[in-house]
């Protein structure tokens, strides 16, 4: 008994040293993808197939190592070129796992064009949605609004540290996510998507990126009224000074609020909006209102 | 530095930016206040010039997060066209802010002629992959989109800045007073588009008592922004919870 349990445990050793023998792909080739997906996200991005044609360039370094024969490279070349789009940061961890799939057919496992297509598409829309609200909901403005004041001062910092800062975050985000994805695989992917932590982590971020947007909007957005009325007595009446005594920058939250419910009812129609607040801006400076 | 050299040198910045090479990188080079750190070299007037971006900056703010990848507006077409000439004539920022608005829609449509274009390059690659050329591949991810983002896109760049500013200066010249208050006007309003934006992308109407928290902090409490940001952090890690208990 205490023999067979040796035996058993220099087996399983055995089949661990044997599969990774036959993991082919290297740290490098995965790197190779992951850079290349970084740089060329958007860069060749067309309405009719999004970042098909990046992600199918990003598979080269891989395809190149996995396959030999030329017939088997343009099956796998073709099978990336289908459509596909989403969040680039987030969207590495499914990289890493059609990689991961990639080396399994190559080594004869039994994965069909489909199963990876399918994975691909399934976790495109989700991983999107995560990484569209932290990524650029979240921290992207978070960083720009926190260096504003040094930029509004004159000062080039404000513009330095969120170009260093945001890239940086990102990449080492996204390396580790390409390599979770190649690791772990599709299956616990699924399961950390539905994790209570991430939806904590949404949650926390965008509690503070609207604590951020109140705090700019009362720092940035000026509008005061110069309407003076005079009674029948002769005193004067300064209406600012009414709107005022009632709460400080009621006016400016008027703005951001009525933009903003104007864009949840009717859409983002953003050149409406600024046109808009031109033809107001025009008309109540001429009548004095603003 | 001469009104070609600046020209030239905002036509290839304005294409590398909007080349997108480097997913995030590209992203906060098109940034006006990252815009405006090249305008401040280029024209030696690095104060003003960051003063100008950071004001356009917050019309813009929440602009870039928009899920699918479609630009609403272009805030680096506005940028490379209305700092520069706004350094260069003295305009204060909330003039730059209106003169930089239509450009930042034309900038739009100049994506929106990139993105069509760019299908030629996918079915290329169709045939590349029939015949397992990768280095053809390649190109048709990085090198043949570049080609044709610089000729689509520096001479819109180049020309603005070039013809631009002796036009801008004339018409400042000619100014009335009521027009000149209205671009104050704007320019106090058009940053509550930013916000409201980024409130919209952030999509929790159930949040919304933390940005009037936010609002309110700063106008009785007079906190400065980096202290907000401290203590907003504090508060979400806090408050993190509560995510569970609704749903996301």
């Amino acid at each position: 008994m205490n023999g067979n349990q040796v035996s058993s445990g220099t087996m399983q050793n055995e089949l661990i040293e044997k599969a990774k023998q036959s993991s082919r792909l290297t740290k490098n080739d995965i790197r190779k993808a992951w850079l290349i997906y970084y740089l060329g996200a958007e860069l060749s991005s067309s309405y009719e197939r999004l970042q098909s044609l990046i992600f199918c360039a990003s598979m080269t370094p891989i395809i190149k190592k996995l396959y030999h024969t030329k017939e088997e490279q343009a099956e796998a070349l073709k099978r990336h070129l289908n459509f596909f789009n989403t969040e680039a940061t987030f969207g590495s961890m499914i990289q890493g796992i059609a990689i991961a799939m990639e080396e399994q057919k190559s080594l004869g496992e039994n994965i069909s064009d489909s199963s990876i297509t399918g994975i691909k598409t399934g976790l495109m829309g989700p991983l999107a949605g995560i990484g569209d609200s932290i990524i650029w909901a979240a921290i992207m403005p978070l960083l720009i609004a926190l260096f504003i004041p040094f930029a509004a001062n004159g000062s080039a910092m404000g513009g330095i540290m969120p170009l260093i800062l945001y890239p940086a975050i990102t990449l080492i985000l996204s390396y580790g996510l390409i390599n979770k994805g190649y690791t772990v695989g599709r299956d616990s992917i699924i399961t950390l998507l539905q994790d209570g932590k991430m939806k904590q982590l949404i949650y926390g971020a965008n509690v503070l990126g609207l604590i951020m947007m109140g705090a700019l909007s009362a720092n940035y957005v000026n509008l005061t009224t110069p309407l003076v009325f005079s009674t029948a007595e002769g005193t004067k009446v300064v209406v600012q000074e009414i709107i005022d005594s009632i709460a400080p920058g009621l006016l400016p939250l008027l703005a951001v609020f009525s933009i903003y419910f104007y864009l949840i009812k009717k859409g983002p129609r953003y050149t409406t909006i600024l046109i808009s607040v031109v033809v107001i801006s025009v008309v109540s400076s001429l009548l004095g209102i603003l | 530095m001469s009104t070609l050299m600046i020209a030239v040198c905002m036509g290839l910045y304005y294409w590398f930016a909007r080349l997108r090479f480097g997913y995030t990188l590209s992203a906060m080079l098109l940034q006006p206040i990252v815009v405006a750190i090249f305008v401040g070299l280029l024209t030696g007037n690095m104060p003003a010039s960051m003063i100008i971006g950071a004001g356009m900056q917050l019309v813009y703010l929440g602009v870039t997060s928009t899920p699918g990848g479609n630009v609403p507006s272009d805030p680096a077409l506005a940028a490379c066209i209305a700092i520069p000439i706004a350094v260069q004539s003295g305009m204060d920022t909330n003039m730059a802010i209106a003169l930089a608005i239509p450009f930042g829609v034309i900038g739009v449509f100049v994506d929106q002629l990139r993105r069509t274009l760019n299908a030629i390059w996918v079915h290329m690659a169709d045939k590349h992959a029939e015949q397992a050329n990768m280095g053809g591949i390649m190109r048709c991810a990085f090198v043949y989109p570049s080609i044709l983002g610089f000729v689509i896109r520096f001479p819109v760049v180049f020309a603005a800045n070039f013809f631009g500013q002796p036009v801008v200066e004339k018409f400042l010249s000619l100014m009335p007073t009521w027009l000149t208050h209205s671009f104050e006007i704007i320019g106090g309003i058009l940053p509550a588009l930013g916000f409201a934006i980024t409130i919209m992308v952030i999509g929790k109407k159930s949040l919304l008592p933390y940005f009037i928290g936010g609002f309110f902090a700063v106008l009785y409490l007079k906190v400065d922004v980096m202290a907000m940001a401290i203590f907003g952090t504090c508060l979400a890690f806090l408050i993190k919870g509560f995510a569970n208990k609704e749903d996301v």
